[in-house]
């Protein structure tokens, strides 16, 4: 959020000049101060203002600082809590931070030391608060995954729906209308198509997940599987004028595994590699192998995967929702079905990126050979993999 | 005084604010579009919206309550009328949405889609238009 009230802060300290003195800083820095000139109102203060951060002086008559840091906590644990003390207790200070306190201020301090704490405090409070909210939502996210598909199946219908029942109150024969209407209905096909894709993807995940999806082990070429995923696209690429590579070994690239399962993982890869692309991008696939492992690169010059959001990249549903690619169709789940089938085969499937330079996904399988004895190890990370689902 | 009333509609489907925003406009509102919470809480409290339409889920998180609670907390906006228009069904009990007065505190909650008409007449009678 970039726009938020004005965060609280409450001060409590038994000398009336430094309440006045930080009250001032404080609004200066666009921040609601309340100050206290003892703990005991100060806490009574902390449980009503629910401030962002408490700025308490460790020496006062009454409830003393430390206990007003823990008592503090005990309101509320994300409170940013500074401590501002004499010269002569800065041993008690560093206690104090042992004791939950943020950091501390010895006395005296000019506004610019205040400040300065301030504003780091606060920001590394809205960053915990931040990922923690993500954390959270994630979580409960994954209790509630059927109510979670219901919704991402609802989504496109309720807005088709919406279209269709506001076009029957859309009177007029102008232009304008008409080509509204038109482009509704347009519109409606595209969610349309969004929804059939969801259902798809949706069946092949369940497919995976329940091992329906034929699980032979077969010897299959890499080479051929990627040619003709290239060529199936070469269209889609060059109508978004991106050029599509692949730099692979002359002799055949085998692995053993299910060949159904690595067209649908490679045309994920491949097509993601093209919808995130830019005007004039490449994508390029080469392929190697070594110490029994053959090694898949699918390198693409769009738009890169930020950082933060890489850790959840192959989670299901998951989508990156910065504005460079939030109009690029998806289901959130291709490269979630992706690395279930990787881990299927005992694989390993990771990601390499630099925002507005690309990115590039690696897979990593085991190699075939004559005589297969790892048949056994990969079921066993198959088995795993269904078990960190959900 | 303005004429017309304005209304804010907080939603991350395009589609969705298209097909409202031009109902609502044929039906003599103003309306204000935004499709995340952010510019959600920037347009309320820079246009001060008669009556908001808010979204839950949005961007792949639960983004609405957090926008709910941004706005409420603008001494301006404590009592705008908030109308949550979600995907959720509210029959869930794991979805459960404090009602008003909660801190959620929303006047009405409806499940998309919503029939037009009906949510037509509920903005009408909460902003005060005879209908």
């Amino acid at each position: 959020m970039t726009e938020r009230a004005p965060e609280k802060v409450v001060v409590i300290d038994d000398d009336a000049t430094m309440r006045l003195s930080c009250r001032k800083i404080l609004a200066k820095m666009g921040l609601q101060a309340e100050t206290f000139e003892d703990g005991a109102r100060g806490l009574d203060g902390v449980a009503t203002a629910k401030p962002a951060m408490v700025i308490v002086d460790l020496k006062m008559p009454g409830i003393s600082g430390m206990e007003v840091i823990s008592r503090v906590h005990e309101i509320d644990p994300h409170i940013v809590i500074v401590v501002i003390t004499g010269y002569a207790t800065i041993d008690t200070a560093v206690e104090a931070v042992r004791c939950g306190a943020y950091d501390f201020l010895p006395k005296p301090f000019s506004p610019d030391e205040l400040r300065l704490i301030v504003n780091r405090g606060l920001e590394r409070r809205r960053l915990a608060m931040e990922s923690q909210q993500y954390e959270i939502e994630r979580t409960l996210l994954k209790r509630r995954f059927v109510t979670f598909v219901s919704h991402q199946l609802r989504t496109p219908l309720a807005a088709i729906y919406q279209y269709l029942d506001v076009l029957k109150h859309l009177e007029g024969e102008d232009d304008v209308m008409r080509l509204r209407r038109r482009e509704w209905l347009d519109h409606c096909l595209t969610r349309i198509q969004e929804l059939q894709n969801l259902i798809s993807d949706w069946l092949t995940l369940a497919q995976v997940e329940g091992g329906t999806l034929s699980k032979e082990r077969i010897k299959v070429d890499l080479n051929c599987v990627i040619s003709d995923t290239l060529k199936a696209y070469e269209q889609t690429a060059s109508a978004q004028s991106v050029s599509l590579t692949a730099q692979l070994p002359d002799n055949c690239l085998f692995v053993w595994g299910d060949r159904n399962c690595l067209n649908v993982l490679f045309d994920n890869l491949i097509t993601n590699a093209i919808k995130y692309n830019k005007p004039g991008g490449t994508v390029t696939v080469s392929g190697s192998e070594a110490r029994g492992e053959v090694v898949i690169t699918v390198a693409d010059s769009g738009v890169g995967i930020p950082e933060k959001y890489r850790p959840f990249l192959f989670e299901e549903f998951f989508r990156v929702k910065d504005d460079s690619v939030k109009k690029t169709a998806g289901t959130g789940l291709g490269l979630h079905i992706s690395k279930r089938i990787v881990s299927e085969m005992g694989g390993s499937i990771h990601v390499d990126s630099e925002v507005g330079v690309g990115s590039t996904f690696y897979v990593c399988l085991p190699a075939w050979r004559e005589l297969v004895g790892a048949t056994e190890g990969q079921n066993d990370a198959g088995r795993e993999a269904n078990i960190d689902c959900r | 005084m303005r004429d017309e009333k304005r209304i804010l509609i907080v939603d991350d489907d395009h589609d969705f604010v298209e097909a409202i925003s031009c109902f609502l406009e044929l039906n003599g509102f103003s309306v204000l579009r935004a499709h995340n919470g952010a510019e959600g809480i920037r347009l309320a409290k820079t246009k001060q919206p008669d009556l908001i339409l808010m979204d839950i889920m949005m961007n792949e998180r639960t983004e609405g309550f957090f926008t709910i609670h941004e706005i409420r907390r603008d001494p301006a906006l404590k009592s705008v009328p908030i109308f949550v228009l979600s995907s959720f069904c509210t029959r869930l009990p794991d979805f459960e949405i404090p009602s008003s007065g909660g801190w959620l505190s929303h006047d009405m909650f409806f499940t998309k889609p919503v029939d037009t008409v009906q949510l037509l007449e509920k903005i009408r009678q909460r902003v005060g238009i005879a209908v």
